[in-house]
């Protein structure tokens, strides 16, 4: 049998402190601790290493590839911004080819769009930063009274990038709302197009949950943002978006 | 602490968790050990956690939790390597590769089984089934009925491990799906109740296996207000489980929660956080005469890693 000497020692310590030693043995919190760190002080396995490093290489130049082209940094802001109208614009685009129902409205918030992209080349690694989340797009048929609980919310928030619709927002509230184009008729219902994070509810968007259908797409969120720049760069297109045209403030 | 404080609280339990490291030398030869070594939603957390200010940054590395779980074995007689789940999703390599780097790095750090976390129905069925061939150790699933899946047949609900004559019944319990995985990825799996599951795995395990210790791996999570059922709750409501390990929650703990039975059996239930920070141990004894569990002590820590926070 092998000895075991920290434990050997330990014992004998034990023992010494147990006959007759004044000075009470103390138990170190950290001996309850059932976690033991994986840290900088442990070598790597070489085996393990060696099987890591071509995935770990592959991961890299996946992350670098460079999938398209920004001449301006498209960036977050309230009501509306270049970064959420290209977001909610691409949901729109990518969900309807796998839909193939009419989608009315397209829904994203700033708090999910995590970074801007960047002026300049764009990387599947920024893609991943955006969107780091694996949020699945969904589409929500929605009474029109959810509809318009949506742009209530919109308005007084300020973070709800909602596309294919223009509304004006007054004392806070949204009036004129207009999707396609025609005057909003609450007593119709609206598809809409967003993540399952908001659709289940996320970001205080409790009226999403009063959907009469959920659907879904079959597409994750970075999926279909990777997608509309690829597709941009192979049209020869730049990653742009308009921004001004779709919530009109009056003071 | 003073040392009557300090024999007071390990005199806890008729088992008796002792918080000394060591056990008694003579006691030692009457005993057998098992090292119970454990990680939980590890998250496709390959390399350590980018070094960048962040919480944990610079932890973790399956690599090197290789080298560690190498060094115990060669310390330890009996070792069992477990896991509860979500070993998927959270980094590049699982959305690159679908999650066969992981199960191949588990298999060579030599995980005796593992259960389903819901993050590991990411790829669908399908993208589940692709990998199965890539681990070498099984997933135990007691509460998902696969058999009207095209998973049927391919996860048992316990297994029993022997080591020096202990018997040791390992079974997995899994949450419930509805809500947190899309169904497409789901299909018609069905998920049982945990609680009446975890009760005839205890029977099958203890009364008709004579297993010397039972062991759950869950993925219900720790602890939750809204009556959702978790770990906790499951421990008190199920008597006869040795040692509850979770996931899900991320929960960090000090020290395992014993949740002790009106018959006196203690349940201990722990978790190690996430992404493969930290590795949890517990050590048991077992009487050599009569394979009866005398003892558990968690985990020594090395001076030259100490803890840093938990």
């Amino acid at each position: 049998m092998k000895i075991n000497f920290p434990k050997a020692i330990a014992v004998l310590a034990l023992s010494l402190s147990m006959v007759g030693c004044q000075r009470p043995w103390v138990a170190s919190p950290a001996l309850v601790n059932t976690d033991v760190p994986v840290d900088q002080s442990i070598t790597p396995d070489p085996e393990l290493e060696a099987q890591i490093a071509p995935y770990r290489k592959e991961v890299t130049v996946k992350m670098s590839e460079v999938v398209g082209t920004a001449p301006v940094a498209l960036s977050k802001g309230d009501y509306e911004s270049a970064l959420g109208n290209f977001v909610v614009d691409l949901q729109l685009e990518q969900s309807a080819p796998l839909y193939n129902k009419p989608i009315n409205l397209s829904l994203a918030t700033n708090g999910g769009l995590r970074v801007p992209l960047p002026q300049g080349e764009i990387t599947t690694g920024h893609v991943f930063e955006l969107m780091p989340f694996e949020n699945e797009l969904v589409v929500l048929t929605l009474k029109g009274e959810t509809v318009q609980q949506l742009f209530t919310y919109a308005a007084d928030r300020k973070n709800a990038l909602i596309g294919n619709a223009t509304y004006t927002v007054q004392n806070g509230k949204a009036t004129n709302i207009k999707i396609s184009g025609k005057s909003f008729d609450p007593s119709q219902t609206y598809t809409l197009v967003t993540s399952n994070y908001l659709a289940g509810g996320g970001d205080d968007l409790k009226m999403l949950q009063d959907a009469i259908k959920y659907e879904n797409v079959g597409l994750l969120l970075r999926e279909a943002i990777l997608q509309q720049i690829r597709q941009l760069n192979a049209a020869g297109k730049p990653v742009t978006a308009e921004t001004g045209n779709r919530v009109t403030i009056l003071p | 602490m003073r040392r009557r404080d300090f024999l007071k609280t390990t005199a806890v339990g008729a088992a008796g968790i002792s918080l000394l490291g060591v056990p008694f030398s003579a006691e030692a030869a009457q005993s057998i050990n098992l090292t119970i070594l454990h990680t939980n939603d590890q998250h496709s957390r390959i390399d350590p956690i980018p070094d960048d200010g962040r919480k944990y940054g610079g932890m973790g590395g399956m690599a090197r939790r290789a080298s560690l779980i190498e060094q115990i074995r060669k310390e330890e007689p009996n070792v069992l390597l477990l896991d509860c789940g979500d070993i998927w999703q959270g980094t590049p390599y699982f959305n690159f590769f679908g999650g066969e780097l992981e199960y191949k790095l588990m298999s060579q750090m030599k995980y005796d089984a593992a259960t389903l976390g819901n993050h590991d129905f990411d790829n669908g069925l399908k993208g589940l089934e692709k990998m199965l061939p890539h681990a070498q150790f099984p997933f135990l699933s007691a509460n998902y009925d696969f058999s009207k899946t095209i998973l049927k047949n391919q996860f048992a609900p316990y297994k029993i491990f022997e080591k020096q004559g202990i018997k040791v019944g390992v079974f997995g319990l899994g949450i419930e799906l509805a809500g947190l995985v899309s169904q497409n990825n789901y299909a018609q799996t069905v998920y049982l109740d945990p609680v009446a599951t975890a009760r005839e795995m205890v029977q099958e395990l203890r009364e008709n296996q004579k297993c010397n210790l039972v062991v759950c791996l869950s993925h219900l999570g720790y602890k939750y207000d809204d009556g959702k059922i978790d770990d906790v709750t499951l421990a008190r409501q199920v008597d006869g489980i040795d040692l509850l390990l979770g996931g899900h929650t991320h929960t960090f703990l000090d020290q395992p929660e014993v949740v002790r039975h009106a018959s006196g059996h203690e349940t201990l239930v722990n978790q190690v956080g996430w992404s493969g920070i930290f590795l949890g141990r517990l050590d048991f004894s077992f009487s050599k005469k009569t394979l009866q569990k005398t003892d558990v002590r968690t985990a020594v820590v090395p001076v030259n890693r100490p803890v840093t926070t938990s």
